[in-house]
């Protein structure tokens, strides 16, 4: 059938040719070849469905620089023998690729490569000869060069898809889109306008490293016409021209002005700049990215607002320049725009542990913007498991631990009550362990506390709360529903207020500056405070403060305190803590107003001086803190009433004679 | 031999109730103290028992107080007559030198106990001070400890938990020592067994003396 076609279209052909008259002067064969080839309707239908035409125009290819080849000079492959014959193509772009090819006979490759650009186009192999010169119609460059314009000289190469690849590995497109640059500001700019550095003689080529590197160099080009001075009538313009190149905004060739944007709505407005990879950069060199993504906000909380409900001092008219001094300082302030609407929650987290580690220096302490993101701002979600993926991020230490215990368990059984880190140390007021009365939080969960202790721990023969409530005060819940290590911690206070004695107030008690301190308690510095050291640093402290040490039972490791274990597993043996040889560690704590205690650790002796009569004033533990010395005299006393006893009857024995020879006397 | 009924029957219950209680508090206070070396009973039963016999012994120190006030003889025993400064010490001297000495060599003893003056200058003085300030202190020392938190007032006034257990401690101390003494003295009758019968029966044999 495909045979039958073929036969068919030469016969026409050659019946057409007979009528048709060739009548340029070209050789015969050349006219053999175009009695089929002058035909438009000679087509073939490649293998990618594209028509390729086979028409050629005689009489404009005897004027192209090929004009006196014959065909076969340059289709080697093709003879009347052989042709027509069944070719399979697979598209144009590989036609034009296999086609080029052939013009390598006569034009050796190095001939091609010793224009520099052309060289360095041929050797990237984008393009191919045809698609720039075209196949039969070919003129000669020299004498185009000298009458084509300008930017029909660039467009020559460039409104083809050339490209560059940076030492980056970043890929920048070389093709310019003519049309574009019609409909720009620029539209009547011939290339060289801007890029003077190029003519039809000279073609540099610029090592730049990066994108970055390339936005910012074309950007230079961009200033040779609007000047600095032209930039500063607008501030926040001249600002941005500082950090974000020209093209990220206006675009490169088709170079748009940002004007009418104002008729959009606040968000598009702002958008049509920061959506764009622009960033700011503060006092001491950091950068800052002040891009936003619109698919952020339109997935956040905040969907429904307006830019400048946040960001209040901002409008379509108005855009102050800020400075700050660091990114630490644009989040410490970036805080008042959350307090704008979050009033209450931003007062909660001013009084944090957070707050005051980020107000120390901290650049890893969260601020509002580090737990609930800049514009991706999420829902709060009921789901608690995200809250604490969520504190994971700083404290996965932490976090393990908690996935120990049982309020992991019923957290990913999906129990309503269950709770995960927000539920203790709160969600914005997180306070330092030490401050926040952690038992506190216990106690807000688990409700009929008091209750259900005292159901077996009580002391007979009166079931009270307050019993239990004796045990709540002086040891932290976590001290019996956790297996690990307990510690005998002994908190510095001050008695006349009631409250820890912080670092600071002890610093100034001993006149000295707060980083001794700890050498104040422990002064041979062996990182253990010694009963004789306790002793003396209270005697000195208590001349200038009514101070005692206020003692608990907790937890060695602050983190095993996440580890809570099942009810069942929870210690309810009294010997446990009751018992002189209860393994027990010694701590003393100092406070500190912003921040975790000092902790040292302390020997477990002191409990049992008697020096902690006056010192440890109003912390005892039956069995465990027992003061030694008693023991001692507990023993002599028994042994002073037997000698009374023993020598009163010793000498009763020993006086009997006087008293029988008296009573015979008498 | 006259019989003089010096112990009425309350103040009879009332003392041995005392006597064992004082032996039960002691033993287990000791027990409470010295866990791992005595190991008589777990902590948690010592504790129990204290407080239980504790209570008992509060309740107790009221059959005394209300039978001594109600019968208005607490002035009379216990009261020395300090109207008679010079007569008293006179006569604790007299005392103490027949314990020390006039007993050894038979004399009489200074003090004749009737239900009216049962005890002599130094047993008033002892027994004065451990009836009217020893035992109370010791209960409420011992109610501290009982519960912190309920008498966490208490506490606060005297300056701590520890002064309260340095004080409990203490008297537990002097209770211990004082037990075994006031045991030998109670050997001291006309027989070593006079005295104990007489706290039994309430009837003291009185002999003429030797």
């Amino acid at each position: 059938m495909r045979t039958l076609l073929i036969s068919a279209v030469i016969v026409i052909c050659f019946l057409l040719s007979y009528f048709a008259k060739i009548e340029v002067a070209l050789s015969d064969s050349i006219k053999d070849c175009l009695r089929c080839h002058s035909s438009k309707a000679l087509t073939k239908e490649l293998l990618s469905k594209e028509t390729l035409s086979l028409y050629v125009d005689g009489s404009k290819f005897e004027k192209s620089v090929h004009g006196a080849l014959e065909c076969s000079a340059c289709h080697t492959d093709i003879t009347m023998k052989t042709h027509p014959r069944p070719k399979k193509i697979e598209s144009r772009k590989a036609y034009v690729r296999e086609v080029s090819q052939n013009c390598l006979l006569c034009h050796p490759k190095d001939a091609l490569m010793k224009p520099y650009m052309h060289g360095a186009l041929v050797k990237k192999g984008e393009l191919t000869c045809a698609e720039c010169h075209g196949s039969h119609y070919i003129e000669e460059m020299k004498g185009w060069k000298k009458t084509e314009s300008f930017s029909g000289y660039c467009l020559f190469c460039h409104k083809h898809e050339i490209s560059k690849t940076l030492p980056s590995k970043e890929i920048i497109s070389l093709k310019v889109n003519q049309e574009e640059i019609k409909k720009s500001v620029h539209g009547k700019f011939e290339c060289i306008v801007c890029h003077s550095d190029f003519s039809k003689i000279n073609h540099p080529s610029y090592n730049l490293k990066t994108k970055s590197e390339y936005r910012t160099r074309m950007t230079g080009i961009c200033l040779k016409c609007h000047t600095d001075a032209e930039l500063q009538k607008n501030p926040s313009h001249y600002a941005l021209s500082k950090t974000a190149s020209c093209i990220e905004c206006h675009g490169s060739h088709g170079v748009v002005s940002v004007k009418a944007a104002k008729a959009l709505p606040i968000n598009q407005y702002c958008l049509s700049c920061h959506s764009r990879a622009i960033s700011m950069k503060m006092k001491n060199g950091e950068t800052l990215s002040v891009q936003v993504k619109e698919s952020d906000i339109l997935g956040s909380a905040h969907k429904n607002l307006k830019c400048n409900e946040c960001h209040k001092e901002f409008s379509t008219t108005q855009h102050p320049v800020k400075v700050y001094e660091s990114i630490a300082d644009f989040r410490e302030k970036a805080k008042d725009n959350c307090n704008n609407c979050h009033k209450e929650a931003v007062a909660k987290y001013d009084k944090s542990i957070h707050a005051m580690a980020l107000k120390k220096g901290n650049a890893n302490a969260p601020d509002c913007l580090r737990c609930h993101d800049y514009h991706k701002t999420p829902w709060i979600k009921s789901d608690k498991v995200s809250g604490l993926q969520l504190c994971a991020r700083c404290h996965a230490k932490e976090t393990d631990a908690f996935k120990t215990s049982i309020h992991n368990t019923a957290l990913t059984q999906g129990k309503k009550d269950a709770p995960a880190c927000a539920a203790c140390h709160n969600a914005h007021d997180v306070l330092p362990t030490n401050i926040a009365k952690i038992n506190d939080s216990c106690v807000k969960c688990h409700k009929n506390i008091k209750d259900s202790h005292n159901k077996w721990l009580w002391n007979p023969p009166f079931r009270l709360t307050t019993f239990v409530e004796t045990h709540f005060n002086s040891a932290s819940c976590s001290a019996c529903h956790i297996s690990g290590n307990k510690v005998l911690s002994l908190v510095l206070i001050d008695k006349d207020k009631n409250k820890a004695l912080t670092e600071k107030e002890v610093a100034k008690a001993f006149d000295v500056d707060v980083k001794e301190v700890k050498g104040k308690v422990d002064f041979n510095g062996d990182g253990k405070v010694q009963e004789g050291e306790l002793w003396q640093f209270m005697s000195t402290l208590k001349k200038k403060v009514n101070a005692d040490l206020a003692g608990r039972v907790d937890v060695t490791e602050a983190n095993d305190a996440h580890r809570i274990v099942a009810k069942a597993q929870a210690i309810k043996d009294c010997e446990a803590c009751h018992n002189p040889k209860a393994e027990f560690s010694g701590r003393l704590e100092i406070n500190r107003e912003d921040a975790k205690a000092i902790k040292l650790n302390l020997d477990r002796k002191a409990f049992n001086s008697v020096k902690a009569i006056p010192n440890i004033s109003d912390f005892y533990i039956l069995g465990s803190t027992k003061i030694s010395i008693f023991d001692i005299l507990f023993l002599l006393a028994l042994a002073a009433g037997l000698c009374v006893a023993i020598g009163h009857i010793t000498l009763r024995i020993l006086t009997s004679p006087i008293r029988r020879r008296r009573r015979e006397g008498k | 031999m006259k019989k003089v009924y010096l112990h009425p029957l309350p103040v009879r219950i009332w003392h041995w109730i005392n006597a064992l209680g004082f032996i039960l508090l002691i033993i287990t206070g000791a027990q409470i103290r010295f866990a791992e070396q005595l190991g008589l009973m777990s902590f948690k039963t010592a504790v129990q028992i204290h407080s239980w016999t504790g209570f008992i012994l509060l309740a107790n120190y009221f059959i005394w107080l209300i039978y001594y006030l109600f019968t208005g003889k607490l002035f009379k025993i216990y009261i020395p007559p300090f109207w008679r400064p010079v007569d008293f010490i006179k006569r604790s001297i007299k005392q103490a030198k027949y314990y020390g000495y006039g007993i050894m060599v038979g004399d009489k003893n200074p003090h004749h106990a009737t239900p009216d003056n049962k005890f002599n200058p130094m047993q008033q003085l002892a027994y004065l001070s451990i009836m009217v300030l020893l035992i109370p202190v010791q209960i409420l020392t011992g109610l501290m400890l009982w519960d912190p938190e309920l008498f966490g007032g208490l506490i606060d006034i005297i300056g701590g938990i520890q002064i309260a257990t340095l004080i409990h401690t203490a008297l537990w101390v002097f209770f211990s020592a004082f037990i075994i003494v006031h045991f030998y003295l109670a050997s001291l009758g006309h027989t070593p067994t006079a005295h104990f019968i007489a706290m039994i029966t309430g009837y003291e044999e009185e002999h003429d003396e030797h």
